[in-house]
């Protein structure tokens, strides 16, 4: 059984914000996570503030500008979005991963990344698309990198009185990305790891993130100086796999061990390459 | 029918502490107004004020489905909504699928395959699948299987369920 709390529904931005100032008060976007810990009692709030008619995170855009997300966007809605799967596909397969059809219809992207689990399935293609999270307060908006949103398990950047209104991608002319993820049943369970990549062969940027595998997702650092250096796919494979062994941090769970989660990493790595590089003879970069 | 049942007078209806909000929601077609707290979410409304019982609670947490009803036209797990959250909205509930004492296409082929067995999860199970025919009229298997997998059965190993899912998006019900 809930313990009781007060609920409004603010219209206007500046009320949300108000009631988010105080101590206990609580964001409710989809509810899929929120109402879990409020049943199992993990949640003190005492207020809880439904952010579901507030105008301002409501945007959903994609074009010149890059894509906007506001924070009431489903994960359905995005995998749904024609348009989105057009132009950046990975964020709608990744979406398409998370939960049930019943927890999509109510869960935002938003909501995935506040929960900040380092498992969230729609952080590494957020973070390989060098994504950012535009926070509000009274003092005004903020935009956050997705790097430092996550600061640790569960835990966000989020201060008293402040409130996600929308995620920001910055424009892409050309690239490819891939989302891969390895879960123990599809439907029913979180990432044992998931791992996102993005290239764009012309610029020479090769970026690959890593989740389930550290306190937060591991962004891999210097993965575009190897990819600019290596001479062949399997030289970049074996450099790639190298670096992420040395940066990610695993941990034993209830779902892996961290040594099945290490090699899983070089697994996916492999078929993550082979994907966004597929001509095996002429080596594509530059 | 729900509305004729006079209030709180079910035995066990349970009583939740904290400030009431009223919420005005329509209910397989009809307006109904009901006043409820806070942390009642709406699988409680519906069963505990409205007396559909229907929609069960299985895992309670959106894992089973086994509460699976129609919000705004989309599947949710009614357990991971709260009822002020659905004030204004239109749901359906099992309840509200058959008219006139009349099964419907899907619930008949659901008795014709054997695809019910203890029935916990069928009310959740047939909500999944009616909305997905209602946006897919003739899906595969593969649609049929990603509709119905926040919906666990733990009697009939699914075949019957996706085959008399499979039997309606395949017309072999009509007029049958």
């Amino acid at each position: 059984m809930i313990r009781p709390f007060k609920y409004s529904k603010p219209r206007f931005l500046r009320e949300a914000l108000e009631a988010l100032e105080k101590e206990n008060a609580r964001a409710l976007a989809g509810g899929s996570d929120l109402l879990v810990e409020l049943r199992e009692g993990k949640s003190q709030a005492e207020h809880i503030v439904d952010v579901k008619a507030i105008p301002e995170l409501s945007c959903f855009s994609i074009g010149k500008d890059g894509i906007i997300i506001g924070g009431q966007l489903t994960l359905n809605e995005l995998a749904e979005s024609k348009e989105l799967g057009q132009t950046c596909p990975i964020l709608g397969d990744a979406a398409r991963t998370v939960a049930t059809p019943q927890v999509r219809n109510r869960a935002t992207l938003v909501g995935n990344l506040c929960t900040a689990s380092p498992a969230a399935d729609l952080a590494p293609p957020l973070f390989v698309l060098g994504a950012a999270v535009v926070v509000a307060s009274k003092e005004g908006e903020q935009r956050i990198p997705i790097q430092q949103f996550f600061q640790g398990p569960k835990k966000n950047c989020l201060q008293p009185g402040q409130l996600v209104l929308r995620v920001e991608i910055p424009p892409r002319s050309t690239g490819r990305g891939v989302f891969m993820k390895k879960s123990r049943v599809r439907g029913h369970d979180l990432a044992t790891i998931n791992v996102a990549g993005w290239t764009n062969p012309q610029a020479g940027i090769l970026r690959i993130c890593i989740g389930a595998c550290g306190p937060t997702p591991v962004l891999l650092t210097s993965s575009d100086e190897l990819y600019q250096r290596a001479v062949c796919r399997d030289e970049l494979l074996d450099g790639l796999a190298t670096l992420a062994q040395d940066q990610i941090a695993p941990i034993d769970d209830l779902r892996a061990s961290a040594a099945y989660r290490r090699s899983l990493v070089t697994v996916f790595l492999g078929r993550m390459v082979r994907i966004l590089f597929p001509e095996e003879g002429g080596w594509p970069h530059v | 029918m729900f509305d004729e049942t006079p209030q709180n007078t079910l035995p066990g209806a349970i009583k939740l502490p904290g400030a009431v909000y009223t919420i005005s929601v329509e209910v397989n077609g009809k307006a109904c107004t009901e006043e409820a707290p806070a942390q009642m979410t709406l699988l409680q409304f519906l069963r505990e004020r409205l007396f559909l019982t229907g929609a069960k609670e299985g895992c309670g947490v959106g894992e089973c489905g086994a509460c699976t009803v129609l919000l705004n036209g989309r599947a949710v797990d009614a357990c991971l909504v709260l009822a002020v959250e659905a004030d204004q909205a239109s749901v359906r509930t099992v309840e509200g699928e058959a008219r006139d004492g009349e099964l419907t296409l899907l619930q008949r082929a659901f008795i014709e395959h054997g695809a019910v067995q203890c029935g916990f999860c069928t009310s959740g199970m047939l909500l999944s699948a009616q909305s997905l025919l209602e946006s897919n009229p003739h899906p595969n298997r593969e649609e049929i299987v990603e509709a119905i997998s926040g919906n666990l059965c733990r009697c009939t190993g699914y075949v019957q369920i996706l085959e008399a899912i499979e039997a309606v998006g395949e017309g072999m019900e009509e007029g049958g």
